[in-house]
């Protein structure tokens, strides 16, 4: 069976494509590009992986493809003619369904509410009893079995899941597009999935499968597309793939190599010269021993981990996102408590303190996201600037009056040292650019004189200049022996700036080294969860 | 993406009323709302047929032409806000505490029962006082606990805590608190603790200085010292917040307490001042609706404690004009002036309304564009 599949799309592809997509340009309003001239073509009855790193562009092309988002330019195509998609829904008529990460279900209802939800006059008798009907019509076919009288919130993820992908099919769907499905999964889910997609398949229906893992690509697609940045790198068919060409397309490098490497280090980021400038101080500032914490959803985001920071290092933490970063920087600055485990800074244990306790010995946290935990927006510069120090007697006079005299000569100061621009201390932050913005809450942290500072995902969405200084003054601070954790998703930031780097995958480091031990390719598939053994074979 | 990050922060009400009309100074807002609703209220007398021209220059001559009209609207004013003080210190701390009428009910129960026991003038005001704010502020704790440790919605609570102080009260004032001489009232506030006359021959008493002396410790609390900051902070955003060390239980409850302070001194205001007879009905009229009203005056006011003064000042004076006008020579019903109040309210909730519109537009527009699409597929398929 499979031997007669593996030929048909190649030879289909010229005259019998269900979809293509034409240089498709994707500008967000804040100017972020997301998807620089992709082109793809997607033929029926085939499986594609889309891989790519973090913000490579792959939601935004999938978004585009299913009518959620319009591109900026180019076109998508179908044999019939042009397509424009103005909604989910004209995507769903024409045969285009997509499953979220996170599922658009309504708790309270039954899988069959919801599934007749998604239709037209959703509230009508008629309309449920045939969505019930319907619905075991298709659970037969597709062999997708869910209680249909339970409320959804009540079924397992996995279960919940398999509504969401009947919803689509209900609507008899040519293309169907999930975006990262085995994340909430289990490893027998999982398989059932991957069983269900190869008979969508062989019924003539096409599957664009959204994936960091690239062990799941290899084991179920015909067809993987690399993005990076924007730009479709890779096309390839997977029986010829190796997961170590998969990496290095998803990390770079593929091409001109030797280009690319003297371009990240000489000119982008002229920083890895001075790394061997000073010597890491011999006492550890953080210390972290078999730490475990637990996501807000009460899975395990962080196993075990041990690990320890020196004054004068960069301790980089690199991974695809979600592998339990976020509860690791969590845990550590106060805002999550650990379930078990150890960690110090300068010898005090730091667990169970809340944040302000945590500040006052010596740690400053650059925040992950700087609009719901950085800022408050609405403040002005001057009471941002505070955040988190206002209790301090610099800024707090008798009976807990603000200095403001002091504070704004503070700010000034700050805006002065960190170029951050603004018309003035009275500015509210929601005036100030992204850029300004991230200057802001570092020079705030920085001004604190921390012995650590814990730097989440410090220079995302900013744009090069910006990025740039706030790697200078991260590097900085190394060179005056302070300790610095920082967590990014960007590995060529990571590469550039740590003096160690652990890499982090499902709640725990796949490895701590120091960065010229491993080449880039070794890393990708470190991060894609393929340890080094595996590697070797 | 930017848009959707905003608007997660904070609850979708809250953001309403901290927003302003593009541009405009939220003062300037205020103006133009008041300005609205004095229009929409002369439309509605015109098509009644009564003359606005006239009736609007009775209630604003009998309101701020002369001392006695400006002292009544005062008298009036004193109370409002203070309980507009009530809402916008929780408004600031991210809660909507709607409790103002019951925490009133039940500090003016606690004012009253000052009337057991003599002690000297002066004396007796500030014991009044305290037992007032005492008061007030236990009957906002309640809402506030069941916040913090069950999260029960304030706005159920505090209603639940209305209702429960409005027939408690209906009971003590019948029982314990009744005037063995007028069995439909409470036993009167003695004279060593009612505030004197301001302007003699109207309602204004001293009494209103600590209404506008409440209304700037408040201001200075939350403007110039860190457990206001605290408080705004985690009005605005609460995760930042956290990150910021704050406590946000702790700001909750601060702001629900102050609230209560402000509104047991609202109860003070009318107790000891402004009402006629210094004590309770049966059925506690001088109270009832201060507390809503309040929120009103808050609204206007953008809740800031100066904008208050003005926006209880302006409210104050359409109550004490309104009354002139149904005596003038083209006499028009008061209860124009509830219509004229209750536009401004709406009015101020326009920023929303303007919001609203491209919103409207851009899904009409979607619309028009996908039934189109649907008739020229159909039109295809036909003529295949």
């Amino acid at each position: 069976m499979t031997s007669q599949r593996q030929n048909t799309p190649a030879e289909a592809s010229k005259n019998e494509y269900f979809l293509r997509g034409e240089g498709i340009t994707k500008v967000y309003s804040d100017g972020t590009v997301a998807l620089k001239e992709a082109t793809l073509e997607i033929h029926p009855s085939e499986i594609i992986g889309l891989l790519g790193e973090n913000g490579a562009g792959k939601t935004t092309l999938t978004k585009i493809l299913s009518g959620l988002l319009p591109p900026t330019s180019g076109r998508v195509v179908s044999p019939k003619g042009l397509v424009h998609f103005s909604s989910p829904r004209a995507a769903l008529e024409f045969g285009i369904g997509m499953v979220h990460q996170h599922f658009a279900l309504v708790g309270t209802l039954t899988a069959a509410e919801n599934v007749a939800l998604s239709h037209k006059n959703p509230f009508s008798r008629i309309q449920l009893s045939k969505a019930t009907e319907r619905l075991e019509a298709l659970m037969e076919e597709s062999g997708l079995h869910v209680p249909l009288d339970v409320p959804v919130e009540k079924l397992a993820v996995g279960e919940q899941q398999r509504v969401e992908v009947l919803k689509v099919l209900s609507r008899d769907v040519d293309l169907l597009i999930l975006d990262e499905p085995t994340s909430v999964l289990t490893p027998l889910e999982v398989d059932e999935l991957f069983a269900l997609f190869k008979r969508l398949r062989n019924d003539g229906k096409s599957i664009i499968l959204i994936t960091h893992k690239l062990k799941e690509v290899q084991s179920i697609t015909d067809r993987i597309i690399v993005l990076r940045h924007g730009e479709p790198v890779g096309d390839v068919p997977t029986e010829t793939a190796t997961t170590e060409q998969l990496a290095r397309l998803m990390v770079g490098q593929a091409f001109e190599q030797e280009a690319t490497a003297v371009d990240l280090s000489d000119k982008e980021l002229p920083l890895k010269r001075e790394r061997k400038a000073v010597d890491r101080i011999a006492t550890s500032v953080l210390h972290v021993e078999d730490l475990v914490s637990k996501s807000n959803t009460g899975d395990i985001a962080v196993h075990g981990l041990t690990f320890d920071v020196f004054g004068g290092e960069i301790f980089g933490i690199a991974g695809v996102e979600g592998n339990g970063q976020t509860e690791l920087v969590e845990s550590l600055t106060g805002l999550r408590v650990p379930t078990s485990g150890v960690a110090t800074i300068n010898g005090t244990n730091i667990i169970g303190l809340d944040p302000r306790q945590i500040y006052r010995l010596g740690v400053a946290h650059i925040p992950e996201d700087r609009w719901e935990l950085g800022l408050i927006l609405p403040f002005t510069l001057a009471e941002n600037a505070i955040l988190g120090v206002h209790q301090w007697d610099e800024f707090k006079g008798p009976m807990s009056f603000l200095r403001w005299g002091k504070i704004n000569q503070h700010v000034r100061d700050l805006m002065e040292r960190f170029d951050i621009q603004a018309t003035g201390p009275g500015a509210p932050a929601k005036s100030l650019s992204g850029g300004n913005q991230q200057k802001l809450i570092v020079g705030r942290e920085l001004a604190k004189n921390p012995d650590i500072i814990v730097a989440a995902q410090p220079t995302r969405g900013l744009d090069i200049g910006s990025a740039q200084y706030i790697r200078d003054l991260l590097v900085e601070m190394r060179n005056a022996g302070r300790a610095i954790l920082l967590v990014s998703a960007d590995l060529d930031e990571i590469l550039a700036l740590a003096d160690r780097i652990a890499i982090m995958y499902e709640a725990e480091f796949m490895t701590i080294c120091s960065p010229d031990d491993l080449n880039r390719e070794q890393i990708g598939l470190l991060m894609g969860g393929v340890k080094p053994e595996e590697q070797a074979e | 993406m930017r848009e959707e990050k905003l608007e997660r922060n904070s609850p979708r009400y809250l953001r309403g009323i901290h927003r302003t009309l593009t541009g405009f100074h939220p003062a300037i807002e205020s103006v133009l709302a008041a300005i609205i609703g004095l229009l929409i209220g002369a439309v509605v007398m015109w098509l009644w047929g009564y003359d606005p021209i006239a009736a609007y220059s009775t209630m604003l001559k009998g309101a701020f032409a002369d001392k006695w009209g400006l002292a009544d609207s005062g008298a009036i004013a004193a109370p409002l806000i203070l309980t507009a003080l009530t809402f916008s210190i929780c408004l600031r701390a991210g809660m909507f505490n709607i409790g103002a009428e019951g925490q009133l009910i039940m500090a003016g129960l606690a004012v009253v029962s000052v009337g057991f026991f003599s002690l000297p003038p002066g004396l007796h005001h500030v014991v009044a006082l305290l037992f007032a704010m005492v008061a007030g502020a236990i009957w906002s704790i309640g809402p506030a606990l069941l916040k913090l440790t069950r999260g029960v919605h304030e706005v159920v609570s505090t209603i639940m805590f209305n209702w429960i102080a409005h027939f408690l009260a209906i009971y003590l004032i019948g029982t314990i608190l009744m005037n063995p001489r007028s069995a439909d009232q409470t036993i009167p506030v003695p004279s060593t603790a009612i505030f004197s006359k301001l302007v003699k021959g109207t309602d204004l008493t001293y009494a209103v200085f600590v209404a506008i002396g409440f209304s700037l410790i408040i201001y200075f609390i939350l403007w110039h010292t860190t457990i206001g900051y605290e408080v705004r902070a985690a009005g605005l955003n609460p995760s930042a917040a956290r990150y910021g060390g704050i406590k946000n239980k702790r700001t909750i409850l601060l702001s629900f307490i102050l609230g209560g302070v402000s509104a047991g001194l609202a109860a003070a205001m009318i107790l000891l001042g402004s009402s006629s007879t210094h004590a309770m009905y049966r059925l506690h009229g001088q109270l009832t609706n201060v507390g809503f009203d309040g929120m009103a005056v808050a609204m206007v006011g953008r809740n800031h404690p100066i904008g208050i003064l003005f926006s209880a000042l302006f409210f104050g004076g359409l109550n004490a004009g309104g009354r002139l006008m149904q005596l003038g020579s083209s006499p028009v019903p008061v209860q124009m002036v509830r219509l004229v109040m209750g536009v401004i309210v709406f009015t101020m909730s326009i920023p929303e309304l303007a919001r609203i519109f491209p919103a409207i537009r851009r899904y009409s527009v979607k619309l028009v564009r996908d039934l189109r699409q649907l008739g020229s597929s159909a039109g295809r398929r036909q003529s295949r």
